[in-house]
């Protein structure tokens, strides 16, 4: 008896998948494929059934401001409350955590180098909460581990240091002596930039290659820079080296592909994948 | 789509730091309260929050590239957007200075185009 990672999904997030929803939005023409793309992987789940969905994401200043950035912060509740971005509360519950897997977590990240800020308070932002609708419904079934790591403040971790992260993180679900079925989840990319004169830059041919890569030769990918990211991908679309920690939490393990899905229609390139361990 | 590396400004200490005072009140608009005391009097929360009359003018003037340049972070901007009215597609047009229209007429979608994979 021990924790297992059961499976392994990358996807974008974009508030405006947040407005579309609340919206109801989800049968438009410029909304339909991407909502769409999300039900084979939400039945999958169900099959799956896991306990814990442990979240890499990026927060978008609705939690984590200037005045203390963390390079990596764990939720360590069990409960999170959905975030006020600016537009006021979205009608969706609070989620449901696991802070007996987060502290855990907490103490084989730090006894494996991992120094995480360890937070009792977390609201969620689009980075968890535009995704989550899409792959269960409210009231949650899964408990919610969110781990926010910084793509916003340079420095930023490298994406080396973002796959190690996904390998500790698989130890520490292994180490944990309960039962629990584990599903780790990265967010944020593909490309997309959003401020200055190249605003609305996509690059589907990347996107497409990193998605191959990712899964194929993810090591590959380890040694890129951060400009060698943004300049493929847009400043913004810099998130993208979350995934590699997602992936990394498959180190050495064999995985068939159970669904990729990519969509580029407007500001962002949408990926989104979904592995299993065999 | 742009051809090449897109054009950017790295959001780094130095340039967190020379904007410091604007992303702050920007990012506080999650707050409820912070929020309607700036809808109500953005020019006053602006003055408190230590911007100068250059600065207020810049976001008056919907300049964002400019605001960007003097260290404010993309997202801040965006909370500051949806109190004062403008969406990330108004800003961004701007920013590339061209119409919305004429940038939605650019995008994938709008050409019946958009990519699969």
């Amino acid at each position: 008896m021990a924790g297992r990672i059961v499976g392994a999904i990358g996807s974008s997030h974009a508030p405006s998948i947040s407005f579309a929803w609340d919206a109801g939005h989800r049968d438009r023409a410029e909304w339909k494929p991407f909502f769409d793309a999300y039900e084979p992987v939400k039945a999958w789940l169900k099959g799956l059934a896991p306990d814990v969905l442990l979240v890499v994401y990026n927060d978008h200043f609705n939690r984590f401001k200037l005045d203390a950035y963390p390079t990596f912060a764990l939720g360590c509740a069990d409960r999170y409350p959905v975030a006020d971005e600016g537009s006021g509360p979205r009608a969706l519950p609070e989620v449901p955590g696991h802070a007996a897997l987060s502290w855990h977590l907490a103490r084989s990240l730090v006894a494996d180098e991992f120094d995480p800020a360890l937070c009792q308070e977390l609201a969620l932002d689009h980075g968890v909460m535009c995704i989550l609708p899409l792959l269960d419904d409210p009231p949650w079934t899964m408990k919610v581990i969110p781990l926010a790591a910084n793509v916003v403040l340079h420095p930023l971790p490298t994406a080396r240091r973002c796959w190690k992260l996904g390998e500790a993180l698989a130890r520490g679900v292994a180490s944990f002596p309960d039962d629990t079925r584990v599903v780790v989840m990265a967010t944020g990319g593909l490309s997309h930039q959003l401020h200055g004169p190249d605003f609305g830059f996509v690059n589907p041919e990347w996107d497409l290659e990193f998605l191959d890569r990712l899964e194929r030769d993810p090591e590959s990918l380890l040694a890129l820079t951060h400009d060698d990211y943004m300049d493929r991908g847009g400043a913004e679309g810099v998130e993208v080296i979350l995934w590699l920690a997602m992936r990394g939490a498959l180190s050495g393990r064999p995985f068939k592909r159970v669904h990729r899905h990519y969509w580029a229609p407007m500001l962002t390139g949408y990926g989104l994948i979904a592995l299993e361990p065999t | 789509m742009s051809a090449g590396a897109p054009r950017r400004i790295a959001y780094t200490g130095e340039q967190s730091r020379r904007g410091y005072h604007m992303t702050k009140l920007f990012a506080s608009l999650t707050d409820p309260a912070a929020r309607a005391a700036f809808k109500a009097d953005p020019d006053g929360a602006m003055r408190a929050a230590g911007f100068s009359d250059a600065e207020i003018a810049l976001v008056h003037a919907r300049e964002f590239n400019a605001l960007l340049e003097r260290g404010v972070a993309i997202y801040a901007l965006g909370k500051a957007g949806r109190a004062l009215g403008f969406t990330l597609v108004d800003a961004g047009a701007r920013m590339r200075g061209e119409t919305v229209e004429a940038f939605l007429a650019s995008r994938p979608l709008a050409l019946g185009t958009a990519v699969r994979g």
